[in-house]
């Protein structure tokens, strides 16, 4: 009977990093693949944030288009902003602020790159590291003590493998959580289903428009907010783009990829592809646990790590970065255990608190507060209080009103204030049920006086014009 | 902007069955056939029915699972190196 020190469920970018740092120790490591390689199922996240670069420098660095062709720097987050008739009222483009503290993050917000050349590149590292691969296996469930331990995986083919230590890394829908107990069913509440087309384009048409060269100078990274389809995001690639939008499970009233043909048949859609000659080339869809914080993360011989967990970010829900650093996490609690010899839950609590420290935790102490704030904007555009039909032209009366001059300027003013102040009652209830947490979250103290000093405000109000 | 999904997925081997319905346990709440992205789920008689082709087109991202409340919906996936392929994932 072979025993693995390290059996690890799913080849995606947490599971290739638990194998390589479990390999690197020494330990006897396997990591499996239901595709035919690493990628060939996964369809998102493939922005890739700078914090990849602090915690993973050495592997990082060696990221480049050799290895994946259609790497594309994303310096800039560019903002679109439709009314209600899909016509486009306000665009933003935004690059590194002079707070962001450290290089490269001052160079670009994300690294796009398309997961079938990212995820076989991870996994591929974990290899050279020592790690077995096997692909084409599917895990449908735990082999069990007869104390109930959890001591080893079994195929769809019914071949047992054992191992000390298994890391769940298989994803939203994970044997390892469901089969060990820690996460029977995912609450509606808890996951995001998130269709997604990909478009291809010629490089030169991309680079005319979002290379670093071109108009809107590297500009690959976009979000289109919208009244009549939850936000979407769109990333750009060497070759081509992808665009997408999610919302929770009990939230949708109509086919989710609608949604997304009402952004992309839009007038400014449909000139920005043109723009680049961009066609569709493949459509996706997957789910996304996007959660106020992680679920239960370990029992006896077992770990959970990335999407299995619940691990995406509670704002955005980015998955790789924290799958990643907690199958690093994971890797390290089991070297620790391994040698000490004890498995059980209690050792492995380790694990929980290694990632309650980690930048992968922090994220979680607003979760809660951050993702209702979201929620409730961005994402409220199915439900019947539809916060972007006041938020968008409120946005737009605030940020653009001046660029007129259809009167003498204090006239507009006037217009502007009175015009925005017919949006503060429902503005004034948002902020108070929903951004007021954030803002003590952020401020770190209680801020239960902020609504009256809105309240002070919302009943200032300029004079009637005199003749 | 009609876009025809046909030609935008590529599948490969023979997945066996990966999806099933417990007719019994089926309410005909129509929650699978409102989430499926490619459209798989009908409503006949009250009941939901998968259509035949689902093999061949499934996404397996596993919504018409999740969305079951009452558990009708058994989900797993496809035979070991079958099924949807992300060429652009």
């Amino acid at each position: 009977m072979t025993e693995y020190d390290v059996l690890i469920v799913g080849a995606g970018p947490g599971g290739s990093v638990a194998a390589k740092v479990a390999a690197e120790s020494g330990l006897k490591t396997v990591f499996f693949e239901r595709g035919r390689k690493s990628g060939e199922k996964n369809s998102s996240g493939c922005g890739l944030g700078p914090r990849m670069w602090r915690e993973f420098p050495e592997l990082m660095k060696t990221l480049t288009t050799e290895v994946a062709p259609n790497l594309r720097k994303a310096a800039c987050v560019i903002n679109h902003y439709l009314n209600k008739d899909l016509e486009e009222i306000a665009l933003e483009m935004y690059y590194p602020t002079e707070s962001v503290t450290y290089e490269p993050a001052k160079q670009f917000i994300t690294m796009n790159c398309y997961r079938s050349e990212f995820d076989p590149w991870v996994a591929g590292q974990a290899v050279a590291a020592g790690a077995e691969q096997r692909t084409s296996v599917l895990i449908k469930d735990l082999v069990k003590d007869d104390k109930g331990k959890v001591i080893g995986v079994q195929t769809s083919k019914g071949e047992k493998i054992y191992g000390k230590v298994i890391i769940g890394a298989d994803g939203v829908i994970s044997t390892v959580a469901m089969r060990s107990g820690l996460n029977p069913r995912w609450r509606p509440e808890q996951i995001t289903l998130v269709p997604q087309y990909d478009f291809a384009a010629p490089p030169e048409k991309i680079d005319k428009m979002y290379g670093p060269d071109g108009l809107l100078a590297d500009a690959a990274d976009g979000i289109w907010w919208g009244v009549n389809f939850p936000s979407a995001y769109q990333v750009i690639f060497g070759d081509g783009f992808h665009i997408g939008l999610g919302s929770w499970m009990g939230q949708w009233t109509a086919n989710p990829l609608s949604y997304l043909n009402t952004l992309v048949s839009c007038k400014p859609f449909q000139r920005m592809i043109k723009a680049i000659d961009a066609k569709p080339r493949e459509v996706q869809a997957h789910l996304l646990p996007w959660t106020v914080k992680p679920i239960k993360t370990y029992t006896d011989n077992v770990m959970l790590i990335g999407d299995a967990g619940g691990f995406p970010c509670p704002l955005e829900a980015e998955g790789v970065f924290p799958a990643m650093e907690t199958g690093k996490l994971a890797a390290e609690t089991a070297i620790k255990c391994l040698a000490d010899g004890n498995t059980s839950k209690e050792a492995l609590k380790l694990y929980e608190e290694k990632w309650k420290k980690s930048s992968v935790g922090v994220e979680f102490e607003a979760g809660e507060s951050l993702q209702t704030l979201w929620k409730n904007l961005f994402f409220s555009t199915q439900s019947e209080e539809n916060n972007m039909e006041w938020f968008i032209p409120l946005w737009h009366e605030i940020r653009g009103g001046h660029y007129d001059w259809s009167e003498p300027h204090i006239v507009r003013f006037r217009q502007i204030v009175r015009k925005v102040q017919e949006y503060l009652p429902q503005a004034m209830k948002f902020v108070t049920k929903y951004a007021v947490p954030v803002l003590s979250d952020i401020m770190q103290e209680d801020l239960s006086m902020f609504p009256q000093m809105i309240k002070f405000l919302e009943t200032m109000r300029p004079k009637k014009k005199t003749k | 902007m009609k876009i025809e999904l046909k030609e935008l997925s590529q599948h490969v081997g023979d997945t066996g069955d990966f999806i099933k319905l417990n007719v019994e346990k089926c309410n005909g709440c129509g929650h699978c056939a409102t989430v499926c992205v490619m459209n798989l789920w009908l409503l006949r008689g009250g009941k939901a029915q998968l259509k035949e082709e689902y093999k061949q087109k499934c996404l397996e991202c596993a919504a018409c699972f999740s969305v079951c409340d009452i558990g009708a919906i058994d989900f797993s996936y496809p035979a070991a190196g079958t099924g949807v392929v992300y060429l652009k994932g």
